[in-house]
């Protein structure tokens, strides 16, 4: 296929946490929120004059000094924000809006507020208590929780305007972008699609890693690059994967897979678009606020819910992807030293393989992609198993 | 001096070499002089003395009697739950675990710690009894659909409400209480759950909990199930597991998890509502305050007493410390929560005792304190006589656990609004829980715990799955070196003893004394043995 | 008079008898640390081989 024509450039502003879009941001007054987790909400953090920055350790290969503080017996991906965040990689940070998702989410988002890593005057940290179930009240809860420790530290930190019509607004950039990397997602749907796994992941990180009127104009030019694009003249892969899991931040873990010869046509894990990309709807009555935790809430799948609706709706949901994409199989990853997804894990193997009859895979990884071979291996025999599953008719 | 106690101060004297703690302080053996290598098995119980002795032996036949009690009152269903449950065997273990917990201790000591664990003695045996009578695996009993199995860090207390409904913990006996009792039976239900594919990093509490569940293996009680997110997230998603295994529908009580919060409060009372309106349509009963407050006011005296001992620990003359208060403290709260009014009368009469011991300015231990520790942290209890070997070996007293500082608020007995609030605050704080996540605020207490206690010495409990607490290590060290208290990180492994051993544990209290502290042992025979196949 | 006297003085003899014995077998086996030893050695090596043969009905449904 011909190259996206800004295809390196988004890679290039993967790079760093602070990248030139990021700085250019900073340099015009706008306020940089840092976040981890999906349990905050982007859109609330893209209200007028801020924007959005969910943090990732680019290039990170040591945590020595995070591995200090949170031992290395924990999530190398929270060790890993954490030592960016020491060596001074954030500084371009106003706030960290960070959730006890986890325990050790919530241990590193601390270490912000006690080791004072962030190089700014005024920076500050909340973390919310984040909800367990969809019912009503765990959106009350979440709501409590989201405008005293967001919204509300946000208008005394910065006077930032939290009114109804700023929400709105905040909405319409989230509905916005959303509409953009949704669109160009839908082209992994084809049966020879003209986009790559790898090319969509990098898009999909550009646009959370992004002030979104930044970089907004270069994902709707490259949407419309899509509509053009010419496809290989044959479907490329020997088999289409969706891709479940946690934090996976780094597009080399989607081109590992894809390099194996399976094509990674969903993405259904933490920095993916499955869920983020979704419409916010505003129902009659209902203020955006409302509507913000409403959509967050419905839409969170993390497998610390632990409801039987939310913990069903996890599964349904990535069975949809793969109906959806024409997926031949699923891949469940989980960070090392992840307790949810390692359970999770367990849980949906069996969901998948068992109950499901779908094809599945589970590996643990590390946050820095490093010695790969054994992924590699992995990745190798499972997408063997799918194409002599193709050969003999699904059987 | 009456003739009998001339006659036993004879005895003693002529008997006293065969005292391990005589032995110790005059080089002639001491406290594990006594057992075969390896296993546990004394070659002969401890002599402690006539009298003590003799009292130890009276307590062994007390406990003896209750677990005849317990055979007797439901021998066909014990008999199948011993041929059923692999754990159920590991019950037997139980008078060995007593001897060790209690080796050394003397006197009060030893009378407190032998009232205390008769009461969990008598507690446990009639619920094993009445749970292997109802459990529909051995056939069921009349009161298999008026049980409500809870997880075991939900407290049964503001369940008391059913009149006519019984709250049981559903992993209590296969895994909470068991694992103290015998360190081989949980590896094996944590290598049931890792055959599965689940990591071996991960809690193995939690790891066992999944492992008894996929293994069959938890008695089928009751027509609904409660689990809850607390303590941890390993702990929230087996419940996923023992839901499906089980097969009741769920209710999942999710309580705040900072706690400590205004916030908190509200939410984790309305989740607690929804439960007892799940429990109400299930069983198609109605929930009775007047009955929640008798109940209410057990716990409330339970609360009054604890907070009394508490003020008596703060002083160098409480007999009651260690694994004798700890232990009782986390069945008494965690298991009875007011539900057993025996508990009542145990704690009457240790507070009888202690005040006493206070006004005659009692050294426990015979004075050979030297370190008085807080021990914080999930405890490694499959090594429940950790505090009783600190004890004898450098005579570290561990004055209070953290878990001993579960829910400690008075309830309302007259409105049930205000008694509701308060069960929130109470529930919300309970085992392995309050102290160990939910926000820095929560750990960072220890320091004012130990202050309060005039403690010198921080144990922290370092579970090496524990992702709450390695989260926060090297702030931990730091701050202990800032305010000057001796600090230990206990390495351990929850319930699988297989990746760090009891002496690895021992080891790190061994080392830190030996080359930081430089002091001598007062029990050199305890310095470095081999234990691993003991129960 | 004198007979019931006789029969209770034999009867608490008895029950004094049996309570010695009593105390000395229980005594026994409590010093020896009896009870432990067998659990030990012999009831638990013969539960274990009994669970290790048991089939377990070890899934997730």
């Amino acid at each position: 296929m011909k190259d996206l024509k800004h295809l390196i450039y988004f890679e290039n502003l993967l790079q760093d946490a602070q990248n030139e879009l990021v700085t250019k941001a900073v340099d015009e007054g706008m306020y940089a929120l840092g976040y981890n987790c999906y349990y905050v909400p982007e859109t609330l953090l893209n209200l007028p004059g801020c924007f959005s920055s969910r943090l990732r350790a680019p290039r990170c290969v040591s945590t020595d000094v995070a591995g200090y503080y949170m031992t290395n017996r924990t999530c190398p991906y929270a060790r890993s924000i954490l030592e960016r965040a020491i060596e001074g990689g954030y500084n371009y940070l106003n706030a960290l809006f960070g959730s006890e998702s986890c325990a050790t989410m919530e241990r590193m988002e601390e270490h912000f507020a006690l080791l004072k890593p962030v190089k700014n005057d005024k920076f500050f940290t909340t973390i919310i208590d984040p909800p367990m179930k969809g019912d009503e009240n765990n959106l009350t809860y979440y709501k409590v929780q989201l405008r005293t420790k967001v919204l509300e530290p946000l208008h005394e930190h910065y006077g930032i305007d939290i009114s109804e019509d700023a929400l709105r607004a905040a909405i319409d950039d989230h509905n916005e972008i959303s509409r953009v990397i949704t669109a160009i997602g839908e082209h992994r749907k084809a049966d020879n699609p003209n986009i790559t796994g790898y090319e969509f992941h990098v898009m999909q990180l550009v646009s959370q890693v992004c002030p979104h009127t930044m970089i907004l104009p270069y994902l709707q030019e490259t949407l419309e690059e899509l509509e053009t694009r010419e496809p290989e003249p044959k479907f490329p892969f020997r088999a289409r994967v969706a891709l479940v899991g946690s934090e996976i931040d780094d597009p080399e873990f989607t081109k590992l897979i894809e390099t194996c010869g399976a094509m990674v046509v969903a993405d259904r894990y933490c920095y993916g678009s499955f869920p983020s990309r979704e419409q916010i709807e505003i129902r009659d009555g209902e203020s955006a606020f409302d509507a913000i935790c409403r959509h967050y809430l419905h839409w969170n799948q993390c497998p610390r819910f632990m409801d039987g609706m939310k913990i069903d709706q996890r599964h349904h949901e990535v069975e949809r992807l793969i109906r959806e994409f024409k997926a031949d199989g699923v891949i469940f990853e989980n960070m090392k030293f992840c307790e949810f997804w390692s359970y999770e894990k367990v849980l949906s193997n069996h969901i998948f393989t068992n109950e499901l009859h779908i094809p599945c895979c589970t590996i643990e990884k590390e946050y820095a992609l490093g010695a790969v071979g054994q992924l590699r291996t992995r990745f190798q025999a499972f997408i063997e198993s799918l194409e002599i599953k193709q050969i003999q008719g699904g059987k | 001096m009456k003739a009998t106690d001339k006659l036993i101060a004879a005895i003693d004297k002529k008997l006293e070499r065969f005292d391990p703690l005589w032995q110790a302080e005059n080089g002639t053996g001491g406290l594990r002089s006594r057992y075969y290598d390896k296993t546990g098995v004394a070659k002969w119980r401890e002599w402690r003395g006539v009298k003590d002795t003799f009292y130890d032996y009276t307590q062994w036949i007390n406990n003896l009697v209750s677990m005849a009690g317990m055979v007797a009152s439901a021998p066909v269903p014990i008999l199948k739950g011993f041929w059923e449950y692999r754990w159920m065997g590991s019950y037997l273990g139980t008078f060995m675990f007593i001897d060790r917990l209690f080796e050394g201790y003397r006197g009060t000591e030893l009378r407190i710690a032998h009232q205390n664990m008769h009461a969990i003695v008598q507690s446990l045996t009639k619920r094993i009894a009445f749970i292997l009578s109802n459990d529909r695996r051995l056939g069921g009993g009349p009161d298999t659909d008026k049980i409500i199995p809870h997880d075991e860090t939900i407290t049964p207390l503001f369940l008391k409400g059913f009149k006519d409904l019984y709250p049981v913990p559903m992993q209590t006996l296969p895994e909470f209480i068991i694992c103290d009792i015998d360190q081989h039976i949980e590896p094996y239900y944590i290598d049931v759950a890792e055959s599965f594919g689940l990591p071996a990093d991960v809690c193995s509490r939690c790891a066992a909990e999944t492992g008894v569940a996929l293994d069959d293996a938890l008695p089928l009680v009751g027509k609904i199930m409660l689990s809850t997110n607390m303590p941890c997230n390993a702990s929230e998603a087996t419940s996923m597991f023992q839901r499906r295994r089980i097969g009741l529908p769920d209710n999942p009580i999710t309580l705040a998890m900072q706690h400590q919060e205004k916030e908190a409060i509200p939410y984790s009372r309305k989740e607690l509502e929804n439960a007892l309106a799940f429990v109400e349509e299930h069983y198609g009963v109605k929930y009775d305050w007047n009955e929640l407050f008798k109940y209410a006011t057990l716990m409330n005296e339970q609360n009054t007493i604890e907070l009394e001992k508490w003020d008596l620990f703060k002083t160098p003359y409480s007999p009651l410390s260690g694994i004798a208060e700890s232990l009782y403290r986390l069945y008494s709260w965690q298991s009875a929560n007011g539900t057993d009014p025996y508990f009542n009368k145990v704690d009457r009469k240790v507070i009888e005792i202690m005040r006493k011991c206070y006004e005659d300015k009692y050294l426990p231990f015979g004075g050979k304190t030297r370190h008085r520790a807080f021990l914080w942290g999930p405890s490694a209890v499959y090594y429940t006589d950790f505090p009783t070997w600190t004890q004898n070996c450098w005579g570290i007293t561990i004055v209070l656990n953290m878990d001993s500082t579960m829910g400690y608020n008075m309830i309302d007995t007259t409105d049930p609004d205000k008694a509701m609030d308060d069960l929130t605050a109470f529930t919300q704080r309970a085992c392995m829980r309050h102290h160990a996540v939910g926000g820095w605020e929560n750990i960072n207490a220890v320091w004012e715990w130990a202050k309060n206690f005039n403690c010198d010495m921080v144990l922290m409990n370092d579970n090496i799955a524990c992702k709450g607490m390695l989260g926060v290590h090297a702030v931990m060290e730091e701050q202990a070196r800032d305010l000057g208290l001796h600090f230990i990180f206990i390495e351990h492994d929850l319930e699988d003893s297989r990746t760090v051993s009891r002496q690895d544990m021992r080891n790190c209290v061994n080392n830190y004394m030996s080359v930081v502290l430089n002091e001598k042992p007062l029990d050199p025979t305890l310095l470095e043995f081999d234990d691993s196949q003991a129960f | 008079m004198k007979k019931v006297f006789a029969f209770l003085l034999k009867l608490i003899g008895k029950l004094l008898l049996i309570a010695l014995i009593a105390f000395v077998a229980t005594f026994t086996l409590y010093i020896t640390n009896g009870e432990n030893k067998l659990i030990y050695y012999v009831v638990r090596p013969f539960l274990n081989k009994h669970y290790d043969a048991q089939v377990r009905d070890r899934r997730i449904v």
